[in-house]
């Protein structure tokens, strides 16, 4: 039956291409980083001593192997693919999760989509062909219902009459709710009602004895002259039910014309691109490392927040080693979160120092390098380097510099307060007039 | 159009439905006795496990290089073509099947080493150093050389996925078995048999 929702699921069907095609990241141009690729190709690769986990998800030492070599690999400048065949020559090509789509394993990757493409034409075929029953005339309709009925019993065809009872039943409620137009309830009616005429004859017929298995030519005479009567749409049908069907009702309702078909494919087309376009417009502004799905990247974000706040209360609660492992956390996630950055450069300065340590320390001056390029105007980024500066090299003149920087980006009142005594140790050092907005002793 | 819709309590009765029959359970039925009997052919067809040996991409390829610091803290480098046999075990200290191996590799080196046909090469895998060398040196009284591969990068070449874990490396250089089971001295001297049969 053609329902007036038909354009509905195209919409809903226009909206779900775009929503997959947005989600998809195709139209993501910003190339990831080296962190990114690395942890998307150790998704990818087998933890060679587990049963169904990727290097990414174990913390087994053939996993951590792995994870070193592909961080290397990429550090050499080698392609993704260089690096899974590398892999693969030496665990074999079970270490790639992803199947290759070659030789015999391509079956994985076409059986389930042939599949899926036969499943869509075996049932366009079936609808069709329900369709197609469903719209035939009602003399065509009566013409095949009197073959099946011929030769039914008595009981057979009072099934038959109820059911086609229960069919008018149907299409009398969906053509009160709006389900079915006008035009096709006239036609579903038309026929029903021939179909319940003929049986009514065909009853007729077996109560008198006429009919039975073998009717002979004279029972299918008769039956044929009861079709006629039926097409005709006239009297009888109306009798039958009392109701008035409009004559000259064509039975199938014309199909869209090619224009109006046109037009509709051309205004999905275009509804569809316009949702391309302005969603992957909204989409491409967000921070590297953020999905095009919303709500997963902000809460993934407050997430970070939230890791960010509870470090900073840890610090303020001189519990310096476990405020830098959440900073830490932060960072494998986010590798260029230049808060989480430039707080464990100070943290590890801190300890580095009184440890005497000068691989964290220059791990620390590393991470805060990076904070600082990565946020220029951080205040806190400024004062940590300034700091490293004139403690670990006496670089007086490079600590102001950083320090003029820390002034200009407006730090809070506290801070500047607690800063104000290796300010001021700089400036002077380095010959250089304090600034007035250092606050005095 | 109300006493249409009247008879609505009556049963559906059976649709016009062609009498042509389908045998669609029949003919799913005959596709997954197919299915089942090729699965079943392509498993009793494939070679038992009985020493594990495994698939490698190494086998009948030249054997990564194996060179770098031992236990014992000298440095170690195996020839391209050592010339003869060489079995390169990964092991951990405390690892239960690993130990179960240790006296057999220790009988192995012992039977081959007057002859100089076939020699042991050890390598620390998923364990500390110093844990490696109490047990090799100490309780097991090895003798060949074993390297610490402190970054896995051995471990890497050859794609060890756990331990025990044993490559057969030919006298030319080339990976020859790759065994994932604890191995005994016959073992090993099969699997040379079986190289040196094959022309190795």
């Amino acid at each position: 039956m053609r329902r007036r929702r038909f354009p509905l699921w195209m919409v809903l069907g226009a909206v779900l291409v775009v929503a997959l095609v947005v989600g998809s990241g195709v139209f993501d141009s910003t190339p990831p980083t080296a962190a990114q690729r690395a942890a998307a190709i150790e998704r990818g690769i087998k933890c060679p001593s587990c049963e169904d986990l990727s290097v990414a998800d174990s913390s087994a030492q053939t996993a951590v192997i792995v994870r070193a070599a592909v961080r290397q690999q990429i550090a050499e400048g080698r392609t993704d693919q260089q690096i899974e065949s590398y892999l693969s020559d030496r665990y074999g090509s079970a270490i790639v999760l992803d199947p290759p789509a070659s030789g015999v394993s391509l079956l994985v990757w076409v059986l389930p989509l042939a599949g899926g493409v036969l499943a869509v034409v075996l049932l366009a075929v079936r609808f069709a062909r329900i369709r197609r029953t469903a719209l035939v005339g009602p003399a065509e309709a009566t013409r095949l219902e009197e073959e099946a009925d011929t030769g039914a019993t008595a009981d057979e065809l009072d099934d038959r009459r109820r059911f086609l009872e229960q069919s008018l039943a149907d299409a009398y409620a969906e053509h009160r709710a709006g389900d079915l137009s006008d035009a096709d309830y006239q036609a579903l009616r038309r026929r029903d009602t021939a179909r319940l005429a003929a049986l009514d004859r065909r009853s007729d017929a077996l109560a008198s004895g006429g009919g039975g298995g073998g009717g002979g030519a004279g029972g299918i005479a008769t039956l044929e002259r009861g079709a006629m009567a039926g097409d005709e749409g006239g009297g009888a049908v109306a009798d039958r039910d009392g109701a008035v069907a409009p004559d000259g009702v064509p039975a199938p309702r014309p199909a869209r014309s090619r224009r109006q078909r046109l037009l509709l494919g051309g205004g999905v087309a275009a509804l569809v691109a316009a949702l391309v376009l302005v969603v992957s417009l909204f989409a491409v502004n967000r921070l590297p490392g953020q999905t095009s799905s919303g709500n997963v990247a902000l809460s993934r974000q407050a997430q970070v927040q939230q890791t960010l706040a509870q470090a900073a209360a840890l610090e303020n609660q001189n519990q310096p080693g476990e405020a830098a492992r959440l900073y830490q956390k932060v960072l494998d996630g986010q590798p260029t979160n230049e808060v989480a950055l430039a707080q464990l450069g100070w943290l590890e300065y801190e300890i580095g120092v009184q440890g005497s340590s000068t691989s964290l320390v220059a791990d620390a001056r590393a991470k805060l390098i990076e904070a600082v390029r990565l946020a220029p105007t951080d205040y806190a980024g400024r004062l940590y380097l300034g700091t490293v500066l004139l403690q670990q090299d006496g670089n007086a003149a490079g600590a102001v510099a950083q320090f003029k920087a820390f002034l200009a980006a407006g730090p809070p009142a506290d801070l500047l307060t607690q800063a104000a005594p290796i300010l001021r140790k700089a400036y002077t050092q380095a010959g250089v007039p304090v600034p007035s907005q250092v606050p005095a002793d | 159009m109300t006493d249409v819709a009247a008879p609505a309590s009556a049963p559906t009765g059976p649709a016009p439905t062609p009498p042509r029959r389908r045998h669609t359970a029949r003919w799913v039925a005959v596709g997954v006795l197919v299915v089942a009997a090729g699965l079943t052919a392509v498993l009793a067809a494939s070679p038992s496990a009985t020493l594990a040996q495994v698939q490698s991409p190494l086998i009948g390829k030249p054997a990564p290089p194996i060179s770098g610091p031992t236990i014992a803290g000298t440095d170690f480098s195996l020839p391209k073509a050592p010339g003869k046999f060489i079995v390169l075990n990964f092991f951990a200290s405390w690892c239960v099947p690993c130990q179960n191996e240790g006296t057999q590799l220790v009988a192995f080196q012992f039977q081959h080493q007057a002859a100089g046909d076939a020699s042991m090469v050890s390598v620390v895998f998923n364990d500390t150093v110093a844990a490696a060398r109490l047990y090799q040196q100490d309780q097991l009284g090895a003798t060949w050389p074993t390297l610490t591969d402190a970054n896995g990068k051995l471990a890497l070449d050859y794609g060890v996925e756990g331990q025990p874990t044993t490559f057969l490396i030919a006298p030319d250089g080339r990976v020859v078995a790759h065994i994932v089971s604890p191995v005994t001295a016959a073992d090993l001297d099969q699997l040379i048999a079986r190289a040196k049969a094959l022309g190795e």
